[in-house]
């Protein structure tokens, strides 16, 4: 618009400083009047017979003594400090409404000024702790606190507050696309760390905090179809899950390994979704600030691209149905948007897995093979799909080229990390030299 | 829930709670041990200082100017009519007045504090004041004086130094105690 | 008579609220719901006890019962009906009765507003502290600041009257009770936030409601401080509207800390941080109300404002103390295990101006504690005596209010979490454009010093702000409203939606906030003063206005007389200073009368009279702008009123599969919403359940 090409901001700078040089009166800068004096002078000499008024402001009689003889001293040819330094030796130091700047009262001065230097540099220091914990721990604490399931189910509560927080502002317009991409990605990796965390805590004393019903089943199934297992100290520690569960020992490690998978769907999720959103926003000449709703008729990509956020959201936060139906929504509209497509499918063969419908299963091959079809180049899709040949056909040799070319496809460091595992896994079974992005630890 | 679980990496709020009760420990028993306001006592600068000129002109016309004389106290008097404090001491300063002026070891003098000579003099007479009563107008003496209130009131030494500053009511045995503690420092 | 009846109802008060504790306290130790349920029963007696007394105490005012050793120091038989009733609050112990029975309607709101949830441990415990406090002031008028005390010996004939000052303008009428309804108001926000950190509950039960009590406390006491600036300059007659007292600094400090909290309890709700934080500034809020009340009412500190000394100092020094061991010593306990997880992503974001705001106005609100007991404490130190005035904050305040009018004018524009250097410039750009204008304007007005330049361009600048977020947030309503099919006249008047709720009323109280920082810099800046001396008949011009000496005249009511000077400014209206006397023997005071206009002011007060001679000495102030202050303060007022009417729970534009009321959050990022509208989410996104109760109204429907 006309503030790109108008230097509205250089001018008003411009226009500001002249203005401020102008009224400041520092050009025509000319030592004070002796009346400029004296009122300086009345307005912090207090009047002797009042509390707490200047001579400046009282009208009482003894103020008027006390003005007149100011600007007779100043008359005689006093400085401003003798004049006060002989009201000060009738009345006393209290006569003057400001404490002196030297002994004791020097604190009156000094107290502020160092006070909101300590408050400054304190919050200072914490904005600063606090992003360089986020980037070494999970969940912003400094990664070494020893945390109770209680206080994980907090952190989580707060991350996915925050990422849908992060979505709803940048829906209102309110953030841009690089910073809510980072965000986002940020977010999504603290969630996956504090996962793991939260396992790790499950696995140590076997207390599973209430949380929210994650309908979908698990990535990487009861262990059962993945005969390498994870290998680690988690798996190691984790004792019997409680009786009655039909795969006493490795159920315990599925769920683990299901919720930290399901977050790294989500996060796959979620990024495909925000680059399409940025995408397509980009695309359009929308005003920063505008917002994309309320009257302004959205485009169709920008609806679709809605669409898309708000179900990646509801996938985070466990609402599967729900974003399965909008999902199905946008292909309805659009059958081949291959995010929707990818995302569905994956929906798709988690139920199926946990309902054990081989049809669902089915539906969800199909809808991932043509989201590889219509995008070659989209990492979820073929972390998807190479997941579902691993673990339902235990084709290792189709898997590894699915997550070869997931890596190839440049995923954000996030989400390979959380797939790293499952490739390694996927990658020794084939006998093929692990890539250097998972071979981690 | 939250606070039952896990101890806390760092100890922040702690410490400053345990800070702020600190200040706040500090800041009541200062002001726990401080008299109220209207008992603690006005310093004068003058204390000590000699005493400004005391000159002028009475309610009656004549001409007065404190001079020193070997022995002799001054207790200025600053007043008004309309100070219901300054009704309260005028009986004690003309009892002390009368037991001094014989002796002449003593001798009061009485400035108008923000008042009209007319209501100030109608006052003084109606009190049975005897003693010189000044006008005071623009308040140059009250200022030299540092005075802020009526009443108040100076007693002046023999070699022109002030030794007390009342700003309350005075009764004319404190006038008397004040002139003797006086004299015993100082022969 | 009526100190029986008096005697009595304070006793009733003081009894149940002992009760009440006692109620509670067994219920919480029992764990007994049935015993928890029936300690809201008590709520409501103390407020009938303190009624009964004050019914007492006003009719023994009323009908001048000198018997009353209240009623003969604060009455006299010639006092009228107006000021006989405001009595009550012109001294030491009808103002601790006003308290008590302030704090009695309020426990009674509050167990009436948790009557379904009263076996709930945080309820419990917050009335338990609500009670405590009452028990604290109910005891205080049965011991040391008795009202009902009878006078010793014989019933005097007369009474003193109340203070001059306090029967010169029906202003005392409202403007304590304000105060008062401000100050008492933040026991309740105390009370939560101490039950909340005893239970360990910092959810969404504590944080709404103590944002509900608090904005209800803060919206009083604001009116209360710019009525009392409006009495101050109506009355005492040199022409200014805050002078630094110790007693205006004593409700400015909860003020300015309660200001902080509503500002960073967003934070809360939004993002879930600064809890301890925001526990903090309520308790400092509630504490700095009792030391306030301390520091003016024991005499310490001498004050043009301390009508009375008395003996209760200890016992509020005393409970000074026991609140904020009470408050710091749960924070320090429990603070470290209560901390939020995350953090703030970017300084430059709502959550990074509010903490700045918060910085700035905790630093002043320091500065300002710090000035009022300095004298005190440079005593107590050997140093003699030192005075801290106007000057000494002055300085302060400049550069903090400065500071606060910049964030004004930025953080309505960020989003939270971080934000773009295009979306700002963007944002900014018309409101930045107003700001730079102003003060070009006024430099080729003529206008100078760098203080009200920046005042006034930070102003528009603020006020652009708040204004393009009311006009989103109008035009969001009204298109709204007229995309689902409303017919376009009832759509326009859809728009009236986008005013309402707490971040379009907030918006209101900005534009008022930056109306009265105009008005102030204006009329501090700009003041001329000085005297005119005119004989009867004649003119005399000051600062561009004509005054002329018409002459005078005595008015004389049974309660006082004055000496009236008739005064004509600048040919028109006709205005009368004057010097009355309240009874025989009083000290005559000054009134003074003042030409209000748009442009400014011209205050005239009766300097001396001659002895003999016929030149009168007028003192004349004239100040720009006043007027701005008095409606900055009615759009504070309205907007305060406008953010307690409930915002709309949904926004029109939230797709179908939104779940509705009754779900914990919401799982659907809302589409809706430009700017403004992103800040009317996050009220509702975490306050759990169906809760649509207003501030300011006590009972859900």
């Amino acid at each position: 618009m006309t503030i790109r090409k108008f230097p509205l901001w250089s001018v008003l700078a411009v226009v500001l400083v002249v203005a401020l040089v102008v009224g400041s009166g520092v050009l025509r800068s000319a030592p004070p009047s002796a009346s400029q004096r004296a009122l300086a002078i009345e307005s912090v000499v207090r009047c002797p017979s009042c509390e707490d008024l200047s001579v400046a402001t009282s009208s009482a009689p003894t103020a008027l003594t006390v003005r007149s003889t100011v600007r007779q001293l100043i008359a005689e040819g006093r400085t401003d400090q003798q004049v006060k330094d002989y009201l000060v030796a009738r009345y006393g130091p209290a006569i003057v409404l400001e404490p002196p700047a030297s002994g004791w009262s020097l604190l009156v001065w000094l107290l502020p000024l160092l006070g909101g230097l300590v408050a400054t540099a304190a919050v200072a220091g914490v904005l600063v702790r606090r992003r360089h914990a986020v980037d070494a721990g999970p969940a912003g604490g400094d990664g070494t606190e020893p945390l109770d399931g209680a206080a994980l189910e907090e952190r989580r509560r707060f991350l996915r507050l925050s990422l849908a927080d992060a979505d709803a502002e940048y829906l209102a317009g309110d953030l841009s696309d690089k910073d809510y991409l980072a965000l986002r990605h940020r977010d999504m990796l603290r969630l996956a760390a504090l996962e793991l965390r939260t396992a790790e805590v499950n696995g140590a004393d076997a207390v599973s905090p209430t949380r929210d019903v994650i309908v979908a089943d698990p990535l990487v199934g009861a262990g059962g179809s993945a005969p390498g297992g994870r290998s680690g100290a988690t798996a190691d520690r984790a004792p019997a899950g409680p009786a009655g569960q039909e795969v006493a020992p490795a159920s315990k490690r599925g769920r683990r390994s299901r919720r930290s998978r399901w977050y790294l769907g989500g996060a796959v999720a979620a990024f495909g979704a925000a680059l399409v959103v940025g995408v397509s926003l980009f695309a359009t000449n929308r005003l920063p600030g505008q917002t994309p709703t309320g009257s302004v008729s959205l485009t169709q990509d920008q609806l679709v691209a809605q669409s898309l956020t708000r179900a990646a959201a509801l996938e985070n936060q466990g609402q599967a149905g729900q974003a399965a139906q909008l999902y199905q929504s946008v292909l309805d509209g659009h059958p081949s948007n291959e995010v929707a497509l990818a995302q569905l499918g994956w929906l798709e063969y988690q139920t199926g897995r946990s309902g054990g419908s081989a049809s669902l299963i089915g539906d969800a091959r199909a809808k991932l093979n043509q989201a590889v079809r219509l995008d070659p180049g989209d990492p979820a899709a073929r972390l998807y799909l190479g997941t579902v040949l691993w673990q339902r056909d235990g084709n290792a040799v189709a898997a590894a080229e699915q997550y070869r070319r997931f890596l190839a496809d440049g995923p954000p460091p996030a989400i390979v990390d959380q797939a790293a595992p499952l490739v390694r896994q996927v990658y020794q079974a084939v006998g093929l030299p692990v890539p250097p992005q998972v071979a981690g630890s | 829930m939250g606070p039952e679980g896990g101890a806390p990496a760092r100890h922040t709020a702690r410490w400053v709670g345990i800070a702020v009760l600190a200040v706040a420990a500090g800041l009541v028993a200062v002001l726990a041990t401080r008299p109220p306001a209207a008992v603690s006592e006005v310093q004068s600068p003058l204390v000590g200082k000699p005493a400004p000129s005391v000159a002028g002109t009475t309610v009656t016309g004549a001409h007065y100017s404190l001079d020193p004389a070997p022995g002799r106290y001054t207790v200025v008097n600053f007043f008004a009519s309309w100070c219901e404090p300054c009704q309260t001491e005028g009986p004690d300063l003309v009892r002390f007045q009368f037991e001094h002026q014989s002796a002449g070891d003593a001798s009061m003098v009485s400035v108008i504090f923000d008042d009209t000579v007319g209501a100030a003099r109608d006052y003084q007479a109606q009190l049975g004041a005897t003693w010189p009563t000044l006008a005071d107008p623009g308040g140059r003496l009250a200022l030299s004086f540092g005075v802020r209130a009526p009443p108040s009131t100076f007693v002046i030494a023999p070699d022109g130094r002030v030794v007390a500053y009342i700003v309350a009511p005075v009764s004319a045995s404190d006038l008397d105690k004040i002139i003797a503690d006086a004299r015993a420092t100082n022969p | 008579m009526n100190g029986t009846f008096g005697h009595t109802g304070v006793l009733l008060g003081f009894a149940a609220a002992v009760a009440g504790v006692a109620v509670i306290a067994v219920g919480l130790a029992r764990g007994r719901a049935s015993t928890l349920r029936s300690g809201r029963l008590y709520a409501p007696l103390v407020l009938v006890g303190g009624v009964v007394a004050l019914v007492a105490m006003e009719h023994a005012l009323v009908i001048h019962d000198f018997s009353l050793a209240y009623v003969a120091d604060n009455n006299s038989r010639a006092t009228p009906l107006l000021y006989s009733f405001t009595g009550l609050w012109s001294a030491l112990a009808g103002s601790i009765l006003l308290w008590g029975v302030v704090l009695g309607g309020y426990a009674t709101a509050m167990v009436w507003r948790f009557r379904r949830r009263s076996a709930d441990e945080l309820v419990a415990w917050a009335t338990l502290v609500v009670y405590v406090v009452a028990a604290f002031f109910f005891g205080l008028m049965l011991g040391p600041a008795d009202p009902f005390r009878h006078v010793a010996g014989a019933v005097p004939t007369v009474g003193l009257g109340p203070n001059t000052l306090l029967q010169n303008n029906p202003l005392v009428l409202i403007h304590p009770p304000m105060l008062y309804l401000g100050v008492v108001g933040f026991t309740l926000p105390f009370a939560f936030a101490v039950a909340s950190l005893i239970t360990g509950r910092l959810d969404d039960d504590w944080q709404g409601e103590t944002r509900r009590w608090t904005l209800f406390a803060w919206a009083f006491l604001t009116m209360g401080i710019l009525l009392g600036a409006w009495w101050s300059y109506q009355v005492l007659g040199w022409g200014g509207f805050w002078g630094w007292d110790p007693v205006e600094n004593a409700a400015l400090l909860p003020w300015l800390v309660g200001t902080a909290y509503l500002h960073s309890v967003m934070v809360q709700q939004r993002r879930g941080l600064l809890r301890i934080w925001n526990l903090s500034l309520v308790v400092a809020a509630f504490s700095l109300t009792i030391l306030g009340t301390f520091l003016t009412r024991s005499g310490v500190i001498q004050s043009v404002h301390s009508f009375s000394n008395s003996t209760i100092g200890p016992l509020l020094l005393g409970f000074f103390g026991l609140v904020l061991v009470t408050g710091v010593g749960l924070i320090a306990w429990r603070g470290d295990r209560l901390r939020s997880p995350g953090g703030i992503d970017s300084p430059v974001s709502r959550e990074g101006a509010f903490l700045a705001n918060n910085l700035l106005f905790v630093a002043f609100a320091c500065v300002v504690l710090l000035g009022t007991v300095f004298p005190l404490l440079y005593e107590a130190l050997g140093g003699g005596q030192v005075a801290v005035g106007a000057p000494y904050f002055n300085r302060f305040f400049v550069p903090v209010g400065l500071g606060l009018l910049f964030l004004m004018a930025v953080a309505p524009a960020l989003p939270w979490r971080k934000t773009s250097v295009e979306t700002m410039r963007g944002r900014l750009a018309a409101p930045a454009a107003a700001g730079v204008a102003v003060v070009a304007v006024c430099v080729l007005a003529g206008v100078h010093g760098i203080e009200p330049l920046l005042a006034f361009g930070l102003g528009a600048f603020a006020a652009g702000s708040a204004v393009r977020a009311l006009v989103l947030s109008v035009r969001g309503a009204w298109r709204g409203a007229r995309s689902s099919g409303t017919a376009p006249v009832r759509s326009v008047l859809a728009g009236w939606r986008g005013l309402v709720g707490r971040a379009n009323g907030g918006m209101v109280v900005h534009v008022g906030v930056v109306v009265i920082a105009v008005g102030l810099a204006a009329a501090t800046s700009f003041l001329h003063r000085g005297e005119l001396h005119l004989a009867r008949g004649k003119s005399g011009t000051f600062a561009g206005h004509t005054v002329t000496f018409v002459g005078t005249r005595n008015v004389v009511s049974p309660s006082h007389s004055a000496l009236e000077a008739v005064l004509r400014v600048d040919g028109g209206g006709v205005f009368r200073p004057a010097l009355s006397t309240f009874g025989a023997g009083s000290t005559p005071v000054g009134t003074p009368a003042i030409d209000s206009g748009w442009r400014d002011d011209v205050y005239l007060t009766i300097t001396s009279i001659p002895d003999t001679g016929g030149v009168w000495t007028f003192g004349v102030v004239e100040q720009p702008l006043v007027m701005w202050l008095w409606i900055g303060a009615g759009l504070v007022a309205a907007g305060s009123v406008l953010s307690a009417i409930p915002g709309r729970r949904r926004r029109p534009t939230d797709p179908v599969s939104a779940p509705s009321a009754g779900a914990d959050r919401p799982a659907v990022p809302r589409g809706g919403g430009g700017a403004a509208g992103g800040d009317t989410v996050p009220g509702h996104r975490r306050e759990s359940g169906a809760d649509p109760v207003p501030v300011g109204a006590g009972d859900p429907p």
